[in-house]
């Protein structure tokens, strides 16, 4: 077991001007599931892959336990990886893939054919290991993936995106045996993924990334709890934080005529940010007035769209409310919230006011 | 229920298929009648009796077995060079990332725009300063690999290969070249096979370069050897019919081939096809 570490690490494609990544410092600790989140396009790719020596490193290191596997083969990084759309060999069975690399290595038959059996048996996979991958359906494909880097046994995961080609279900399944699988045997697993609800259930903590520059690392509530830029405020949660511009003083913020209250820490312009669930209907006629346009209702709670005029142009709010209500399509409510409840940020550099 | 396509569909590709075997066809009337009728005019449209006689007469004037040796040797080798090279090459272009392979490539694909007869002379020449005419190896040489080969098996395994089957494979501890026979070697089978069958015949059936590399030598291909039967001694005029009873026997083989691994060839054509 090991820990993972990126020191200033940067890769900047050939013919690019912008880095991919640009002088990333994180640290996964031994044992840990950090999930690596981002749009597309910023670089979480290139840093899972760099980590299993698939991409160049321009500058800095890669630390793998105390190794540095900077320049490394992948071979030789004792790493496992599961691709997005598996990367099976078509024309090996499940047991000739799984064993693939143990055969490489030069391990013997029965050895190689034990840990696979054990591996096929922890996926239930063990009906399915004389078959081709083409006979599997898209789940059991993603456990051979799995197995492939289980029986390595190796000393750290690198999962890009491996959920991405499964149906919503077979997704949520999946998700939660990934977890469960990975804190049984307790690899070091960097797990890359665009899809924020994956991070949040499955990251011991989370990594933010945006145009190759991280953003925020933490566990995932820190994250959807004091989010430090608008950018995190933005990616982690859903629906998104509402965010709105506004005006502080002392201890309210005015947005387009409305008032919320708010710690505000100077006077001034600042960005207003209220969680779906954070609102409340409030009698207070400075409170922001929406006009409802929408009402997502999902048995659980629902969601209420509406657009609040701030200073002259309608701007979309999202509610979240009890289920069943009464509140229906072009109906006004008037919504405020509590000061711990508001986050505010630096509209000129969109870091967190605290 | 499949739509069957509408008579004119029909008559026209029955007059493509007539018109594509009517030349083998006539070969073997011609060779099939006795050397007086294939020079009268009109010609004979329906088989002769004589063929057997005609195809012992050409067995009796030229060394045919060991021909066709040679040129199940050379024809043999040469497709097994050329999908080795071609594929080995094809899947550097369409899979490896390193300097200037976009250029050479363009390079690779401009080289067959050069017409094949324009290189006969100088390459004659440079075989005889070596020394190498007059030998099996004299016409397989030019034969290793080709510009066309190696674009076809760039073109194949540009999308017949995931890329992540390629960093799958590196992760999971193949060298470059384990790399290429576990991941690019399955996947381009099928190209592989036409590819091999397809220079299998241009090699079978080339006549030029043979003829000028193997001239007064004791090493025959077919197609140079049935040329020995165009005078026969005593004559002025070329025995059509024994040349045509030749012909039809040195395309036996060909066939023969096709034949084995028709079924394979047409789903690697449709493969290939439906690839883009």
């Amino acid at each position: 077991m090991a820990s993972i570490t990126f020191q200033q690490v940067r890769r900047t494609y050939p013919g690019s001007t912008r880095p991919a990544v640009d002088d990333l410092d994180l640290v996964v600790e031994d044992g840990e599931l950090m999930v690596l989140v981002g749009p597309s396009g910023c670089g979480k790719s290139t840093t899972l892959r760099m980590l299993a020596g698939l991409e160049e490193v321009d500058a800095g290191r890669i630390l793998i336990g105390d190794r540095d596997v900077t320049n490394l083969p992948p071979k030789d990084r004792d790493i496992a990886m599961v691709f997005q759309n598996y990367a099976l060999y078509p024309h090996m069975t499940v047991a000739e893939n799984m064993g693939f690399a143990l055969k490489l290595a030069g391990m013997d038959k029965a050895e190689r054919a034990a840990r696979v059996a054990a591996a096929a048996e922890m996926l239930d996979l063990t009906d399915y290991l004389e078959r081709k991958p083409k006979a599997l359906s898209g789940g059991q494909r993603q456990r051979v993936a799995m197995g492939r880097a289980i029986v390595r046994s190796p000393q750290v995961f690198c999962m890009d995106e491996p959920l991405s080609n499964l149906d919503a279900k077979m997704r949520v399944r999946t998700r939660s045996d990934i977890a469960r699988l990975q804190a049984e045997l307790g690899v070091t697993t960097l797990y890359v993924t665009h899809d924020q609800v994956e991070a949040m259930t499955m990251g011991d903590r989370v990594a933010v990334m945006k145009d190759g520059v991280l953003q925020q690392v933490g566990p995932p509530l820190d994250l959807y709890d004091r989010p430090q830029n608008l950018f995190v405020a933005s990616f982690i949660g859903s629906p998104q934080m509402n965010l709105m511009d506004g005006v502080a003083h002392g201890d309210a913020v005015d947005v387009g005529g409305h008032s919320l209250p708010a710690k505000a820490p100077e006077a001034g312009p600042v960005v207003v940010g209220v969680r779906p669930e954070d609102w409340r209907l409030s009698d207070d006629p400075d409170a922001l007035t929406v006009t409802v346009t929408l009402v997502e209702e999902l048995g659980s709670d629902s969601f209420v769209h509406g657009t609040c005029d701030v200073s002259g142009t309608p701007h979309t709010v999202i509610v979240r409310a009890p289920a069943r209500g009464r509140t229906a399509k072009g109906d006004e409510v008037r919504v405020t919230t509590d000061p711990e409840r508001v986050h505010l940020f630096d509209p000129a550099t969109g870091a967190r006011f605290d | 229920m499949t739509r069957r396509p509408r008579p004119l569909v029909y008559a026209l590709l029955a007059a493509f298929v007539l018109g594509s075997a009517f030349p083998l066809y006539w070969s073997f009337i011609i060779g099939s009648v006795t050397r007086q009728r294939a020079s009268q005019n009109p010609p004979p449209l329906l088989p002769g009796g004589h063929f057997l006689d005609n195809a012992s007469q050409v067995f009796d004037r030229i060394d045919f077995w060991s021909a066709l040796l040679n040129s199940i040797l050379i024809s043999g080798f040469s497709a097994l060079s050329v999908v080795l090279f071609s594929t080995l090459a094809g899947y550097s272009f369409a899979k490896l990332r390193f300097r200037g392979s976009n250029a050479a490539m363009v390079f690779v694909v401009m080289t067959m725009a050069i017409p094949p007869q324009l290189a006969l002379i100088p390459l004659l020449k440079e075989f005889s300063n070596l020394g190498l005419t007059g030998t099996h190896f004299a016409v397989a040489l030019p034969w290793l690999v080709t510009a066309f080969g190696v674009f076809f098996m760039r073109q194949y395994l540009v999308d017949a290969i995931p890329d992540e089957l390629i960093d799958a494979a590196r992760v999971d501890g193949c060298s470059m070249i384990r790399t290429f026979w576990t991941v690019a070697v399955p996947a381009a089978r099928p190209a592989m096979a036409i590819l091999g069958l397809f220079t299998f015949m241009q090699v079978w059936t080339d006549f030029m370069w043979p003829l000028l590399v193997l001239q007064g030598s004791d090493v025959q291909t077919l197609q140079t050897a049935l040329d020995q039967l165009k005078i026969a001694p005593g004559q002025t005029l070329t025995d059509m019919a024994l040349l045509q009873a030749g012909t039809i026997l040195a395309t036996v083989p060909l066939l023969l081939l096709f034949i084995a691994t028709g079924r394979h060839l047409v789903t690697g054509i449709m493969q290939g096809a439906v690839k883009g």
